[in-house]
């Protein structure tokens, strides 16, 4: 399965207003550019690398949240996981999360990895990332049992906003 | 023409990840199933829990009206599992 880095810049008007002038040498004047890595990937990736990502001198917080997989379900011991990714649209949905979350909290850099392991969000926008990933963004998951398998579906309606 | 594209458990069922279909410009979502599930029956079994996403937006298996053009990508969505 092919992995996707995203990396984005955005910035607003008074941002660039501020842009580097050579005669300042106070770096305090510097506005850091607000980023987003977005990373749907089966390989792994370490946790405290996604937590460099999103670090900033600017925030006083890294919020994460680090999700992991279970060895059973209803009694039968899952053996191995498959997945499929719909690529192009996750990487979308995950892009419109992004724009829902700096629309509603102050967040400086966002970090969404997405494969056996991670994701980060800052602070309440945690809970929202979440949610909101498990009903849009198209990814599978099917649980390979001794003997049988199974595709999960998240238990969230579709959530589509009208 | 348009592009189908299958994932997880409707790619098992039809036993294909993708196929190239003519319907025309102007149809129903509903409808575009229906032309679907004729090619596949057993698609049938997942109808419910199904959901189509034409151009990357998600578009419900109802009564409205898709405006496609050729090479647009539609995909079958079952169930999501990520997070």
């Amino acid at each position: 399965m092919s992995s996707l880095e995203i990396s984005s810049s955005c910035f607003n008007q008074e941002t660039k207003l501020l842009a580097f002038e050579p005669s300042r040498k106070d770096m305090d004047e510097v506005e850091e550019k607000s980023k987003e890595v977005i990373n749907v990937t089966t390989e792994k990736f370490p946790v405290d690398e996604v937590s460099q990502l999103v670090i900033s001198p600017l925030c006083g917080a890294v919020s994460l949240f680090v999700g992991t997989t279970r060895n059973n379900f209803e009694g039968k011991k899952v053996i191995s996981l498959e997945y499929e990714v719909y690529l192009p649209m996750a990487e979308n949905e995950v892009k419109k999360i992004c724009s829902d979350i700096r629309q509603k909290w102050p967040v400086k850099h966002i970090a969404v990895f997405h494969g056996l392991a991670h994701r980060a969000a800052s602070l309440e926008a945690v809970s929202y990332a979440i949610d909101t990933l498990k009903a849009k963004v198209p990814i599978w998951q099917k649980e390979i049992y001794e003997e049988s398998s199974s595709w999960k579906g998240n238990r969230v309606l579709w959530g589509i906003q009208q | 023409m348009v592009e189908v594209l299958y994932f997880a458990k409707s790619a098992e069922i039809t036993g294909v990840r993708s196929e190239t279909i003519s319907v025309p410009q102007e149809i129903k979502a509903l409808q575009l199933w229906k032309e679907i599930e004729t090619r596949h029956p057993g698609l049938a079994d997942v109808r419910n829990q199904i959901i189509f996403a034409v151009r990357q937006e998600y578009v419900e298996l109802g009564d409205q009206l898709l405006l496609l053009q050729p090479g647009d990508e539609i995909a079958v969505i079952p169930p999501i599992s990520g997070g």
